[in-house]
């Protein structure tokens, strides 16, 4: 047969579809550190660190931010916390927890590299930056893809616009499609 | 390949409208055409279109592969300079592909002609995956063709499957322009394909999209986009405001960057420079070199840049020279071999054959009144019956 064998219009179609929920599994790689991923079956010391450096970065983006250190510690506990490098807009302090391990790929190819923290009522698990539940355990584990992706973030746009302007000059703009 | 007058199902109208395909019908006159089909045999999908579109999917690759690396080749497609670093790296770092549909002119004997390759913004694509698959059923069910026809269109599970390979890591951003319901059409089709592969997306204009003071894109909830499917062209990208802004955003981009390179007319003659002779492929040459002036038996003259067959001119022996207006030219030109399309009951017919993540899946089938395809030509369904 050279055609799909099954066509669903969930979103398109006027007489709704319910589909089943597609959340594949996300085989994903938890560690503490680098020298930790090190040792594990199939993984060098080089993708480890590289790994470790980008979930560092995001960690900074991503980690849950608070603007007092009390309030930082009530959810990760005393001596959890550290100062993040963001300021209040009225130029306060703003904190963040530490990290305390993170996620990579392991099989998987949609496994976002990204920093994990536990939280004070629930010290065993790893935890994303958007709290949602990893694993209790350091090595390869599954997790669902919601859990598997980045955290998206939040942050302020200073210009919009700067997109259409070509497709108004060479168009006039009238025209079916702009593609082709 | 045959082309056979059928009856046209009664409510397809209606269907089409809670199907969400709105732009079945065009400046008044029907663009989703069912009231005859095209067919073909098994042995001419494979051994004619599906085979070879593979095969010049390759060729257009070795191409890429010499492009990135070639500056002089990258000033002749009128990329802008500033952007040739960002082209190379997308190759380099694999950035996949979506999607492309390869025109191509067969008349079901002989080698199918490269005519061009739409590999950016490729239009058509919901006629072809859903509503014609929806009308070979039917048309089976009710009669209208034979039981047991088949269909070279396996694009919708491709689509699906190549969101789910895509290792998208957060929610994917849809953009087409404002004014546009059949782009919106194609990107709401897009959206429907993402969600199966059980991917987040969210809609934005590319006129709202804005920059963030890191240089990143956001969406008009402050959100940050990492990866954007652009129903907009990447020379239109490379021209605007904020063009500059995508090599240092951070975000993957589909279709990559490098596929402008093979949305460039220029494709043509650097496919004929590096394959001469290949059955699939038209004789071409950049419009100012010399050999331009030798291509017998008439020429196209294509804009590197055209869309929809604007600007394009055909040159016919013995036949008055035909042009379609438009606002493309400026950049540039090539000059192709004449082939001149098939004609089945007065009708000229182009084949597009569609590549999802470079697989070759699925076919739609346009004709126009006239020899050079444009916006306003009709679509018309296809089955495989041996």
């Amino acid at each position: 047969m050279k055609r799909s064998r099954t066509l669903t219009l969930a979103l398109m179609s006027a007489t709704a579809l319910t589909l089943a929920a597609c959340d594949n599994p996300e085989e994903v790689a938890v560690f503490e550190n680098a020298q930790q991923c090190a040792t594990q079956d199939g993984f060098d010391i080089k993708a480890c660190e590289a790994n470790m450096k980008q979930a560092q970065e995001e960690h900074v983006r991503v980690a849950p931010k608070y603007t007092s250190v009390a309030d930082c510690e009530a959810d990760f506990g005393e001596g959890q916390c550290e100062d993040a490098p963001q300021k209040t807009a009225s130029g306060g302090s703003v904190f963040m927890p530490l990290m305390m391990g993170y996620m990579m790929a392991g099989r998987s190819a949609g496994v976002a590299t990204q920093p994990l923290y536990r939280s004070k009522d629930d010290p065993k698990n790893f935890r994303t930056g958007d709290n949602q539940k990893v694993s209790g355990k350091t090595g390869i584990s599954k997790v669902s893809g919601q859990v598997a992706r980045a955290p998206s973030t939040k942050t302020s746009t200073i210009r919009r616009g700067g997109f259409g302007s070509a497709a108004r000059a060479s168009t006039g703009g009238f025209r079916r499609s702009f593609g082709g | 390949m045959q082309r056979i007058s059928i009856a046209e199902r009664d409510d397809w109208k209606s269907q089409a409208e809670a199907l969400g395909f709105n732009f079945h019908t065009l400046y008044g006159a029907a663009y989703w055409d069912e009231t005859a089909c095209y067919r073909f045999s098994l042995k001419q999908i494979e051994d004619d279109i599906e085979d070879p579109s593979g095969e010049i999917e390759n060729m257009c690759f070795d191409v890429v592969a010499r492009a990135v690396n070639d500056s002089e080749i990258l000033e002749k497609l009128a990329i802008p300079e500033s952007y040739w670093d960002y082209i190379r790296a997308s190759w380099m770092g694999q950035d996949r592909n979506l999607y492309g549909r390869l025109d191509l002119s067969y008349d079901g004997k002989g080698p199918a002609k490269l005519l061009e390759y739409n590999a950016d913004t490729p239009t058509s694509l919901y006629e072809s995956s859903a509503f014609q698959w929806v009308w070979l059923e039917q048309a089976m069910e009710r009669e209208i063709i034979p039981p047991g026809c088949d269909q070279f269109n396996s694009i919708h599970e491709t689509m699906v499957e190549a969101f789910r390979n895509f290792g998208i890591p957060e929610g994917l951003h849809r953009a087409s322009c404002k004014g546009s319901d059949e782009d919106e059409g194609t990107v709401r089709y897009i959206e429907e394909c993402a969600a199966q592969a059980g991917l987040e997306t969210t809609f934005i204009y590319m006129e709202d999209i804005g920059i963030d003071a890191s240089g990143r894109m956001t969406d008009l909830d402050d959100m940050t986009i990492s990866t954007l499917f652009k129903l907009y062209p990447w020379e239109w990208v490379m021209a605007d405001e904020f063009g500059e802004v995508l090599p240092k955003s951070g975000a993957k981009v589909i279709e990559p960057p490098w596929r402008a390179i093979l949305s460039n007319k220029g494709l043509l003659p650097l496919l004929w420079e590096m394959f001469e002779g290949h059955p699939n492929l038209l004789p071409a040459y950049f419009a100012d070199d010399p050999r331009a002036a030798d291509l017998e038996g008439g020429y196209v003259r294509k804009p590197l840049l055209s869309r929809e067959g604007s600007n394009v001119e055909m040159v016919r022996p013995g036949a008055e020279t035909l042009t379609v207006e438009g606002p493309y030219g400026a950049e540039g030109a090539v000059v192709q071999a004449l082939h001149p399309l098939p004609v089945f009951e007065g009708n000229h017919t182009v084949i597009g054959s569609w590549l999802v993540a470079s697989r070759p899946c699925g076919m739609g089938i346009r004709e126009d009144d006239s020899p050079i395809t444009k916006d306003s030509s009709r679509f018309l369904p296809h089955v495989i019956l041996d």
